[in-house]
């Protein structure tokens, strides 16, 4: 397992449904981008769909899921169903 | 049907308008006159948002005819300032934040108002009994009767 | 009203954390402030809505000619004037928008699926022939048999709302149609072997029904359309970009050539997160050529818009004699109402969220039945999980002799600990609040007769997500600040502090307004907790734009580099070694000198914000019970929460209270009454009974603050958490008052005596 990879979970049933069911991965990447675009290429569509219907939990801590978001070796990183309150 | 003519007062000013027979207070003061100060929340008399004072007596508007005004002195929150003074009570709602959403405020300050003029020196409990007919989704009522007991002082010259 | 700062060593700031006047305050305490109902156009038709009679029934067809012979009726439409929208789940998976539904939900096509639901609308000169004009529209119905409560709903042989409806989230699929929408399931560890390894486990069921979010002000609306298919709306919502974005989807337009005003809202809780009237007025609108209003009656408002789920859960915990919870089980099936999408995700992730727990199970079931669609309602879900898991942990703390706060530390997630959902805790801060809660001289205050005191905890996520901010410098030094969002409880104040305090000058300088859609950006929900946090967020940014430029055009003035200019406590200053050797310069002088410099001064800042800290919230309940009544008397409520920092305290003090009332009102006395017909009985704010002034005390504060390091002010977001432990905090006190476990919400009088008369126990 390399060193700099980060861990990736994804929790949503509806993502499962991209990647028949596999839910954990190691990734490496600097930014949120590189891991969405490594998943689409392994499953097509799945980029778009964690794009625009989860929300990612990296290290706990819940952020958008944007481009941008930087990913230091080793975190953990969970697509978690979007969140909507009231 | 003709509509009726009704000649009334109104926060002060001698007023007149036409309504329908079934038309309520409360539809004549936002539709007809433009005054929409006036809530309605319910339109049967369960939620105080309509309050308003006729003949110096607080009535739910939504439960008084439109014709029932004829000859009467209506008061609403339009009136409830004197120009831009503002009347204790709404500036302690003010100060004490006792307004959220604020739909619920002009009811409440009309009944507030009232309650004082009957009773100046409430307890809190009078205050919590006397205001029970204004519901308020949002504050919990808290600051509104602190607000309501501080304004209440003031008026008194405390 | 106690406020506890656990980091105090901050640099002091002026503004954040007063009391200011807001700067919508006047307009609201004298009526002038216009709300939803409150529009009117020249030319305005008044709009009004035909609702089925019937819980469940096949539209066979709808004869509208009568009503459109009536003098004065300009329209009549039903659902043939709605674009068909595609079958397909979109967006958030936990609360999926399937337009299919939605376009169906505002007005019904093949069926009608609850009392209430809008099969046709027409636009009239006045409201009395709209009126009319309703009784006159002929709508042939094939009465279905109907099912309404969740249980029952999922009963192999129960009416079915949707034939087709085959279960998502079983493998494998079922072969027959149900009423179960979906099922979800998380789990961690090992739940066996954590029960195995339990000295005591309790096992218990609960039932919720459902509840209103109760806002005091109908749905209004008012619509226009031009003959080049551009419109405007003026609503009451909790997000003019969402009932932008919604609309034109309903009515098959493009977003950009829809226009929506904010009016001031009067309550929403989550209930007016989704559009009901919007795109019926729009569409009325658009087919008469006229500016169509619609105000909903506060009847229609019970009977056609989304309430919270009722539930039926079943929750099993398990702990060593030391206290340590080992293992936790929880079954949650939530009424979703005509279509599918309850809270119960958030229900599943929420209930066991406050605790370390190594072994977990958490499964939903989302139910459709025949009442209103479910829509969001404060922290939705996640008070109804807590209700039982709450109500089960007091339960077994009692059974192994501990006492409920100690236990709930000795079990307090921190930073690390896992979630049944997957990602570990990052913040510490439940603790506090419950640590709070046991300094409290009243948690040992002594109890009278037939009093009982009552704690609990709850756990939301709190949101972030996308807003937008303008600030600008106005030709006299003063400032406009210009958000996205709503204003429903004080938020423009505080959005005016935090600009004040990044600028550095005085909050009567600053001034905040709500922007329409064409005059901002993308702003989302003011809801979710999130407006404080995520909009000011945007506001702060916006200001930093802001001194970036005033600090630029001090360096033209000055004729220095920029980084020879500093911005301090409203000033441009050279920086360096030899300060004050210009006279500074403030806002004022800088806007005096705009023009020579490059023009207005001013930037946009628009953010998806993340790095959000979820809510925690402890709360310490006492009662006293009547024994000849029933009736349960709140004596005492406080409410200790972590808010990150309170921007301004009132606003933050006010969230927490209404919170709380409104969590006491599910626990005492909301809910919803039908008859055999499925039918609504208590449709009114008389029978729908919400807490009255007279029947509470003053609810205690106390705001522990453990900053959010990922906002500039270290803002939580506060609005919702606190109405999750409410209602088990109630029910635990009125176990310990009469010495009996209610299980089923709410606890009304009759409920309470049945309790007491069928003995003592435990």
């Amino acid at each position: 397992m390399a060193k700099a990879a980060a861990r990736v979970v994804l929790i949503s049933s509806h993502s499962g449904h991209y990647t028949g069911g596999v839910k954990e991965f190691d990734i490496e990447a600097q930014t949120l981008h590189d891991v969405i675009k490594a998943l689409d290429a392994r499953y097509p569509g799945l980029g778009e769909h964690l794009e625009e219907e989860t929300t990612v939990a990296i290290d706990g801590e819940i952020h958008e899921v944007g481009y941008y978001q930087p990913v230091r070796p080793g975190c953990e990183i969970f697509f978690i169903p979007k969140i909507e309150g009231g | 049907m003709a509509k009726h003519h009704v000649t009334a007062t109104l926060n002060g000013n001698a007023v007149e308008f036409l309504c329908e027979t079934q038309q309520t207070l409360l539809e004549v003061l936002r539709d007809e006159l433009q005054l929409t100060g006036t809530k309605e929340g319910c339109g049967t008399g369960d939620c105080g948002a309509c309050s308003v004072t006729v003949g110096g007596r607080l009535v739910c508007s939504c439960l008084v005819l439109g014709v029932e005004a004829q000859g009467k002195a209506i008061e609403t929150i339009e009136g409830m300032a004197e120009g831009t003074n503002l009347h204790p009570l709404q500036r302690k709602f003010l100060e004490h934040a006792a307004l959220q959403c604020g739909v619920c405020t002009p009811g409440i300050l009309i009944a507030a108002r009232s309650l004082l003029a009957c009773n100046p020196d409430p307890t809190e409990e009078e205050v919590r009994y006397g205001l029970a007919g204004n519901l308020c989704r949002c504050t919990g009522y808290n600051k509104i009767i602190s607000a309501v007991l501080d304004a209440a002082r003031e008026m008194r010259g405390v | 009203m106690d406020t506890k700062t656990i980091r105090p060593d901050e640099k002091a700031l002026r503004i954040v954390g007063t009391r200011p006047v807001r700067p919508d305050g006047v307009p609201k305490v004298t009526g002038l402030a216009r709300y939803g109902a409150d529009f009117a156009l020249p030319g305005m038709l008044w709009g009004a809505i035909l609702r089925s009679p019937h819980a469940h029934a096949r539209i066979r067809s709808i004869d509208s000619s009568k009503a459109l012979a009536l003098l004065g009726v300009k329209a009549v439409i039903t659902c043939a004037d709605f674009p068909e929208q595609k079958f397909e789940f979109v967006g958030p998976e936990r609360v999926a928008i399937n337009f299919w539904h939605t376009t169906r939900n505002i007005m019904a096509r093949e069926k009608a699926l609850y009392e209430g639901h809008a099969v046709a609308a027409v636009a009239a000169i006045n409201a009395r022939v709209a009126d009319e004009a309703l009784r006159l529209i002929d709508v042939d119905y094939e009465l279905l048999p109907h099912v309404i409560d969740v249980d029952e709903a999922m009963q192999p042989d129960a009416p079915l709302l949707f034939e087709d409806m085959i279960t998502r989230g079983v493998e494998p699929a079922p072969d027959r149609p149900s009423n179960v929408s979906k099922r979800i399931e998380f789990n961690i560890g090992d739940l066996e072997a954590g029960f195995a390894a339990a000295d005591e486990i309790v096992e218990m069921r609960f039932k919720t029904a459902p509840v209103h979010q109760g806002y005091i002000e109908p749905h209004a609306c008012l619509a226009r359309f031009d003959a080049d298919g551009q419109g405007e709306i003026w609503a009451a919502s909790q997000g003019h970009f969402v009932v932008r974005a919604l609309t034109a989807r309903l009515l098959g337009m493009n977003i950009g050539d829809l226009l929506v005003h904010p009016a001031e809202i009067g309550g929403g809780f989550g209930g007016k997160t989704v559009v009901y009237i919007e795109p019926v007025a729009a569409a009325l609108s658009r087919k008469t050529g006229h500016p169509v209003k619609i105000v909903m009656r506060r009847e229609d408002v019970f009977k056609a818009t989304g309430p919270t789920s009722g539930a039926s859960m079943t929750v099993k915990i398990g702990v060593k004699k030391d206290g340590k919870l080992v293992a936790a089980d929880g079954v949650f099936k939530f009424q979703a109402g005509a279509f599918p999408g309850s809270p119960v995700m958030n229900a599943t992730m929420c209930g066991f969220a406050p605790y370390d727990i190594a072994n977990v199970r958490s499964v939903g079931y989302d139910v459709v039945s025949n009442r209103p669609k479910s829509a969001a309602y404060r922290a939705p879900g996640s008070p109804i999980s807590a209700f039982a898991v709450e109500s089960a942990l007091d339960t077994i703390a009692a059974r192994i002799g501990m006492d409920p706060l100690k236990f709930r530390l000795l079990n307090a997630a921190k930073a690390g600990a896992p979630t049944v959902w997957g990602p570990k805790h990052a913040h510490d801060s439940y603790a506090d609040t419950v640590q709070a809660l046991l300094d409290h001289p009243a948690y040992t205050a002594p109890l009278g007769k037939n009093q009982g005191r009552g704690v609990a905890s709850g756990y939301w996520f709190n949101n972030g997500g996308e807003s937008s901010a303008t600030v600008h410098v106005n030709e006299d030094g003063t400032v406009v600040v210009a958000t996205g969002s709503m204003d429903i409880g004080g938020s423009r104040a505080s959005m005016a502090i935090m600009a004040a305090e990044t600028l550095g000058v005085e909050y009567e300088k600053v001034r905040a307004i709500v922007a329409d859609t064409g005059s901002v950006g993308y702003t989302h929900l003011t809801a979710g907790s999130r407006t404080t946090f995520a909009t000011g967020i945007a506001v702060v940014e916006a200001c930093n734009k802001v001194i970036l430029e005033l600090r630029a055009r001090a360096a033209m003035i000055w004729s220095v580099k920029i980084d020879e200019v500093i911005w301090e406590d409203g000033w441009a200053r050279t920086a360096g070694k030899k300060p004050g050797t210009r006279e500074p310069l403030s806002l004022k002088g800088i806007a005096a000198k705009r023009a020579v410099t490059g023009g207005p001064i001013g930037a946009e800042a628009s953010v998806n914000a993340g790095g959000v800290a979820p809510g925690f919230a402890s709360e310490l309940c006492d009662v006293e019970v009547d024994p000849e009544t029933g009736s349960v008397k709140v004596l005492r409520f406080i409410v200790a929460q972590d808010v990150g920092r309170a921007i301004h305290r009132s606003y933050v003090e006010g969230q927490l209270e209404g919170g709380a009332v409104q969590g006491i009102g599910w626990a005492l006395n909301e809910e919803y009454i039908y008859d055999a017909a499925g039918q609504l009985l208590n449709a009114g704010f008389l029978d729908y009974r919400i807490p009255v002034a007279s029947d509470l005390p003053m609810i205690e504060t106390i705001l522990v603050e453990v900053p959010n390091p990922n906002h500039p002010f270290g803002v939580k977001g506060v609005g919702e958490v606190n109405i999750v432990p409410a209602m088990a905090a109630v029910a635990n006190a009125v176990n310990n008052a009469i010495g009996r476990r209610l299980t089923e919400l709410p606890m009304s009088p009759p409920k309470v005596l049945a309790a007491i008369d069928a003995g003592s126990g435990g």
